[in-house]
């Protein structure tokens, strides 16, 4: 009996390392266990011989997966492959069914259909990529990982190379997508015989255009610069804000408790311990040590935290529940600083929070029956309204909102739209 | 033994180059007169098939 696997030869997959297009001839070759130079010559030979060869290839190209790729190169995912796949598929068959109402006879007009068509499959190029890349508010996450040792020497998570293969991507789908939408006009102008006419329109705003562009030229490059550096400070102001907002919250907070808790160093030992395991997990982006996996755990852990540090009872309802996520994330700190606060200054009385979770938003209140205070009168120098709760909700594109007078107890809302935040 | 699926990639471009194949041969016998404006929408449509086939297994 002969065994399969002793004798199974390789699936067909593209040799890209091997091969000098795209790999066909070389992964037909291993595929066939024959030389790669005579799977090449056949296909020099089909295509010679009317064109077979480059069609087969073409189709050996789009059908048949890459297989290892060449060292630094990382292989396309292949689920954006099977959606291209699938997406030029369907643009063949709806030619095809042009292709055989036109010969049936059931036409309008060739100026008006095939200039309908390049437009739709410009538009639909540039609205996908442009939808597709949202130009979404920077929210601040943590810092970047600090990396020890043996991280050094390996690659980062998202290389230069990776980078400028996505930027390739869609600035080629972009250019292609408006090189068809310009020539759905051509098209169009051609068939109605309106493009000789139009050339003189054409070549006038052409002339306009250059001019313009060089007057203005010095001006607009200017005017792209100043945009980019007022959004990459934007940027490391609201990264500062998020340290500093993160710093108040842990390390500020775990100070205090060792000062009013000097006398007692094995409880100062543990805080200063577990405050030092969250930092060094912060500063290497990895969650923190017992950290919760949704944002109702997550309440349910910060409130247990509060309540053991101040020994003020936290009472936590949650109505639904969201995993966590950076915005969310935002939440529970800001939520947390909420109840810190409620515990140090409500006066000993209990902690309510209620969460509200639902497709569209996310409501988390804290109150406290404490003599309140007068939000506008906090010194500017305390952070923790200010940056931790407020600024922090801000910068994650959420609102907080604080309500409370002398006498009255303290109410902190945090709100953050889900709707189009992850897609859900 | 026995477990292994069908590749439909691999069945529906079978498929679609065996359909090819005949027309070509009605072309060559004479039964079938295989113009430009005929061949274009079945190479196109084949082509599609294959391509859909091969992306929707892909999916899964």
């Amino acid at each position: 009996m002969t065994s399969l696997a002793s004798g199974a030869r390789p699936r067909l997959r593209r040799d890209r390392a091997g091969g000098w297009i795209a790999g066909v001839c070389s992964g037909l070759a291993r595929r066939l266990g024959a030389d790669p130079a005579l799977v090449r010559l056949a296909f020099v030979v089909a295509t010679a011989a009317g064109g077979l060869g480059v069609a087969l290839y073409a189709l050996a190209w789009l059908v048949v997966p890459a297989g290892d790729a060449p060292a630094g190169e990382r292989r396309r995912p292949s689920s954006a492959r099977a959606s291209v796949q699938v997406a030029v598929g369907s643009g063949l068959l709806l030619l095809s069914a042009l292709l055989t109402f036109r010969a049936l006879g059931l036409w309008f007009s060739d100026a008006i259909v095939w200039p309908l068509v390049l437009i739709a499959a410009g538009g639909v190029l540039i609205w996908r990529q442009s939808l597709g890349q949202p130009d979404a508010p920077e929210a601040p996450t943590r810092p970047r990982p600090v990396p020890t040792a043996p991280e050094q020497a390996a690659p980062a998570t998202r290389d230069p190379a990776e980078a400028a293969r996505t930027a390739a991507v869609a600035v080629s789908r972009t250019g292609v997508g408006v090189a068809l939408v310009i020539a759905a006009g051509f098209a169009f102008l051609q068939g109605t015989g309106a493009l000789s006419a139009a050339k003189d329109v054409l070549l006038a705003v052409f002339a306009a255009v250059v001019v313009l562009g060089v007057i203005f030229a010095p001006w607009i490059v200017r005017l792209v610069r100043s945009l980019a550096a007022e959004r990459s400070e934007r940027i490391r102001s609201q990264e500062r804000a998020e340290v500093a907002a993160h710093l108040h919250d842990s390390v500020l907070q775990t100070l205090a408790m060792v000062q009013r808790r000097a006398d007692e160093p094995r409880e100062v030992a543990a805080l200063a311990r577990r405050q030092e395991r969250e930092l060094r997990a912060w500063l290497a982006g990895r969650p923190a040590p017992g950290q919760a996996a949704s944002l109702g755990a997550a309440l349910e852990a910060a409130a247990a935290e509060v309540e053991g540090r101040h020994g003020v009872p936290v009472e936590t309802v949650a109505v639904g529940d969201a995993p966590l996520d950076p915005a969310t994330e935002a939440v529970v700190a800001a939520a947390r600083e909420a109840m810190t606060n409620a515990a140090k200054f409500g006066g000993g009385s209990t902690v309510d929070v209620f969460a509200e979770v639902s497709p569209e938003r996310l409501n988390v209140f804290v109150r406290d029956r404490g003599p309140g205070f007068d939000p506008t009168q906090v010194p500017p120098d305390r952070r923790g309204v200010r940056e931790s709760i407020v600024g922090r909700m801000r910068r994650h594109g959420g609102r907080a909102t604080i309500t409370s007078a002398p006498g009255s107890g303290t109410e902190v809302e945090l709100l953050l739209e889900r709707s189009g935040r992850d897609g859900s | 033994m026995g477990d292994r699926r069908p590749d439909i990639a691999s069945l529906a471009a079978g498929l679609a180059i065996g359909l090819v194949g005949i027309l070509v041969l009605l072309d060559d016998s004479g039964a079938l007169d295989l113009s430009f404006a005929v061949f274009a929408p079945v190479a196109c449509a084949a082509t599609g098939a294959i391509l859909v086939a091969a992306g929707l297994s892909r999916r899964e």
